[in-house]
């Protein structure tokens, strides 16, 4: 006859653990899935693609008589054309950093989410240029190959524009500045050729000496006008 | 022949037994609490200073609260604990009477010596067997004899006789240590039988349970999840995560100080409490400056940027930092607290950052980073002047120093080259500095290591030439040259060599042994950085890189030097001129040619005391080196052997170069921007010319 109580202690025992460790694991991967569900996204929304597909399912019928007719295609490419820029800025980035991030993933200085997120977001990018291919393709057949370039093109003018502006909204502080010097200078040079002149009248020959000091004063001013003049040359010419 | 467990009942084995595992446990823990740190910061001489900056209390009360931190506090009650239930163990040894188990001996039993031979013992036997025997002997109640006693000791006598005797029975006596043959014999445990006591049961496995199912998951679990938590850096994760998407290959200082209030960090330093404050910060470091636009020393773009962030932590952050570099008073302590709190957690990312600029193989993030780190330590702004790092300097007594209308800043080294009388008029003054602090700031001035580079030169140890692939060395000779020395010595040609180590020295040809082994722990620290407003005590760091400076690139990551080895300061603390040795080795590019580099000598702690200097790399063809050796004639078999282990030493090193991954990507997108830029440049001079 078995004892059956005495064998109730183990068993017991047995499915305490393994229901308990069944419930870790369970937990564990539900939360696991929740976080990876829930990591941030690595870029923010896509605007100029948002704006673009507005743009496309804008059905005039929807809108009634005030509202916009159908979407000129020239608009639409235009959207387009600004979604492939957008795109570029975010390739490049990808680019960039999938091998710094691995190598910073090896060395554990960045954590695994980050990785996660690293590589939907060069998941959601390749699928974001397949489908600007193929809208460009819809619109033109043969555009799709060409898009990226002009859109490449296009986002380095808008660089090289950032940073002319860049350049060009010092030009008040300098100059500012440049006045402020001149100003000093000016000043200096004033107290020195009233001391000189002072000087001059205990020692009267010295007076030419200090007339030519004069002459070199003024010719600061032709100088910044010069300057600021080529500024402004140089500004239209950006623009 | 029974077996028997017996539990430790009089309580004598236990004892020793916890005493043994509770030591294992006591003294490596008090050994690791109670140790010194061995960290720079904590065996670094010091600056000698008496400033105390506005709000010294509260830096202090940081310094102090770090303290705390690194006391182990935990493991000193752990180690404490310990020690008690040792004790107690011990007293417990000591009360508790042995029973010690009696061995049988047969010379005992009767009364014989050792050294007695047969016949001796038979004679003796007999002598006793006339008193001792049941028969002779009449049991003597004075004594509490009884019969069976005497019975029994009878028996035993004759038992140790026949021991003494009897072959067969010594034989059995030698074999089990019994004349009877194996004994039954017992097993002691030692463990206190209460353990094993009815109704103990279900508590000793409660405890059991306890152990192994809640104390042992959780410590594990938290020991994993703490060690998930935090990045090699020791930033957490998700501060790297963030500093990591903040990264642009084009960051100045001000980028990256914007970077890094994105760090979770300082969701525990401000509790959560985000809103508490922000405006009077920002109304206080975005109010205009005595020197800068704006008294936090933020730039245009960076006052963008931070009205562009949403109210909360960060932007909380962020105003924090600004007003710890442009040293704006908050009026407010518990703002001012948080704001010396935030620099160090800052400092911690920017090393972060610089691990990141590095992967990614950029020079301008990683002299942001290098800068941010100086900026932070001294709580200077970007692009102030490095005269701020001298006690009592503000931005008004550096604009009288420095010119009303001064475009660049004076480094503490022009500052102290100004000569004195003309340095004192100009520092000295109503509104500015009185005398007592002007000599008081001379003299920091006068202490801080500034490293000048005397030469720097590359070489492969022991050929005349660098070949390519091979292990090159730069070498740096640099002497400590506090700003205001005067009187330097010329510095001797000769300490501007580097020798080789003696032939047959592998470990120094190597590389393994850097220098002698008793130097080794004899290195010389410089002293802490003089860093009064930062909450932490840092002892400075120089990083020497070779950067590509047509490509912005790093050619040869960062060494890093935070010793030297020669003493910098006499006993008196006059520097003594010491040319000192910063080696770094890389692998030379695969083909012949000159390679110039910029190499960047940088000290993490103070502003303006950085090198950049051009060096040229010749690497010779192979064969030029080959013709030199076969000249000298060099075939001793001892010489091959060295000479096949350096070149393995060398292929070793070609699979982690970097001067050939560096002209690798020279290709594709960069050189399409450099036409680009030039037809760019090109209609903006046509249009000049109009």
């Amino acid at each position: 006859m078995v004892n059956w109580l005495s064998l109730v202690v183990p068993f017991a025992y047995l499915t305490i653990l393994l229901g308990s460790l069944y419930t870790f694991s369970h937990l564990y991967r539900a939360r696991k899935l929740s976080k990876a569900a829930s990591l941030e996204p690595w870029f923010p929304p896509h605007l100029q693609r948002n704006i673009y597909l507005t743009l496309l399912h804008l059905d005039p019928s929807e809108s009634g008589e005030g509202g916009p007719s159908k979407v000129p295609d020239s608009v639409l490419k235009a959207a387009l054309l600004r979604r492939a820029t957008e795109d570029i800025h975010r390739v490049l980035q990808v680019q960039n950093a999938k091998p710094a991030l691995q190598s910073l993933l090896q060395r554990g200085s960045v954590g695994d989410d980050l990785w996660q997120r690293f590589l939907r977001a060069e998941k959601e990018i390749q699928e974001e240029i397949k489908d600007v291919v193929a809208e460009a393709n819809a619109f033109a057949p043969g555009w799709g190959q060409l898009i990226f370039q002009t859109a490449n093109e296009m986002a380095q003018n808008a660089l090289l524009r950032k940073r002319v502006e860049e350049i060009q909204a010092q030009v008040t502080a300098e100059k500012e500045w440049w006045e402020k010097k001149k100003a000093g200078i000016q000043a200096d040079f004033m107290k020195e050729l009233d001391e000189d002149s002072k000087a001059t009248q205990a020692v009267p020959t010295t007076g030419r000496g200090s007339d030519d000091d004069a002459v070199l004063v003024e010719g600061g001013g032709p100088t910044a006008a010069q300057q600021q003049g080529s500024m402004k040359k140089r500004k239209k010419g950006k623009n | 022949m029974s077996q028997d467990y017996n539990y430790d009942e009089q309580g004598q084995f236990f004892p020793y037994f916890v005493l043994t595992i509770v030591g294992l446990i006591t003294l490596p823990t008090t050994y690791s609490a109670f140790r010194k740190g061995q960290d720079l910061e904590n065996t670094a001489p010091r600056i000698k200073s008496d400033f105390k900056p506005e709000h010294a209390d509260l830096i202090e009360g940081q310094r102090k609260k770090q303290r705390r931190r690194e006391r182990k506090l935990k493991r000193m009650v752990v180690a404490a604990a310990g020690w008690a239930l040792m004790a107690g163990m011990v007293y417990l040894i000591i009360v508790t009477a042995r029973t010690v188990p009696k061995i049988w001996d047969p010379y005992d039993v009767l009364g014989a010596s050792r050294s007695w031979d047969e016949k001796k013992i038979k004679s003796h036997y007999r002598k006793l067997s006339l008193t001792h025997h049941p028969d002779k002997r009449q049991p003597d109640p004075a004594k509490n004899e009884t019969a069976d006693l005497i019975n029994d000791e009878w028996v035993e006598m004759t038992k140790a006789f026949k021991t003494l005797t009897d072959e067969e029975v010594r034989n059995n006596y030698i074999q089990y240590g019994h004349p009877d043959g194996k004994q039954s014999f017992s097993i002691g445990i030692a463990l206190p039988k209460f353990i094993i006591t009815e109704g103990n049961g279900k508590y000793v496995l409660m405890l059991y349970g306890a152990l192994l199912g809640v104390i042992l998951p959780y410590f594990v679990g938290k020991w994993w999840y703490g060690s998930q938590k935090v990045t090699k850096e020791k930033v957490l994760v998700a501060s790297a995560g963030n500093l990591f998407r903040e990264y642009e290959s084009e960051m100045t200082e001000g980028d990256l100080i914007y970077a890094l209030s994105s760090g979770e960090e300082f969701k525990q330093i401000l509790h959560g409490k985000s809103d508490a404050g922000l405006a009077r910060i920002e109304q206080r470091i975005l109010a205009e400056g005595e020197a800068s636009p704006l008294a936090g020393g933020l730039g245009v773009k960076d006052r963008a940027k931070l009205q562009e962030l949403d109210e909360g932590v960060r932007r909380k952050a962020l105003g924090l930092l600004w007003a710890y570099l442009g040293r704006v008073e908050l009026d407010d302590q518990a703002l001012n607290d948080e704001k010396y709190e935030a620099a160090p957690t800052a400092l911690a990312l920017t090393d972060a950052f610089t691990s990141m600029s590095l992967a990614y193989g950029n020079t301008k993030p990683l002299l942001a980073a290098y800068h941010t780190s100086q900026n932070l330590i001294q709580a200077v702004p970007p692009r102030a002047s490095p005269l701020l790092q001298l006690p009592r300097f503000t931005p008004a007594v550096v604009r009288a120093v420095e010119g009303e209308t001064a475009r660049t800043h004076l480094t503490v080294q022009d500052f102290m080259r100004i000569p004195a009388d003309q340095r004192k008029k100009r520092t000295v003054g109503p509104g500015l500095l009185t005398e007592k602090e002007y000599n008081a700031a001379v003299q920091i001035a006068s202490q801080l290591p500034a490293l000048k580079v005397e030469k720097a030169f590359f070489k492969v140890v022991g050929e005349r030439f660098v070949t390519p692939s091979s292990l090159v060395q730069f070498v740096v000779k640099a002497r400590i040259i506090p700003p205001g020395s005067t009187n330097t010595p010329a510095v001797n040609e000769k300490d501007l060599e580097d020798v080789d180590a003696k032939e047959g020295d592998l470990d120094a040809l190597h590389g393994r042994k850097k220098n002698d082994p008793e130097d080794a722990e004899n290195r010389i620290q410089p002293p802490l950085a003089h860093a009064p407003f930062f909450a932490r005590d840092h002892s400075p760091r120089w990083h020497v890189f070779l950067a590509d400076s047509k490509q912005g690139k790093i050619a040869v990551p960062p060494f890093t030097f935070s010793t030297f080895d020669k003493p910098l300061f006499d006993e008196e603390g006059n520097p003594t001129f010491n040319v000192q040795t910063l080696k770094m080795q890389f692998g030379a590019p695969p083909h012949a040619g000159r390679y110039t580099f910029v190499m960047h000598l940088i000290c993490d702690s103070y502003i303006g005391m950085d090198t950049k200097m051009e060096v040229t790399l010749v690497v010779e063809e192979a064969s030029k080196a080959e013709e030199m050796e076969e000249d000298e004639e060099i075939s001793e078999p001892e010489e091959d052997t060295l000479m096949g282990q350096m070149n393995a030493l060398k292929k070793d090193a070609t699979a982690k170069k970097r001067p050939r991954r560096v002209e690798d990507e020279s290709s594709g997108s960069d050189t399409e921007g450099d036409e680009e830029t030039e037809s760019e440049t090109d209609t903006d001079t046509d249009t000049d010319e109009e």
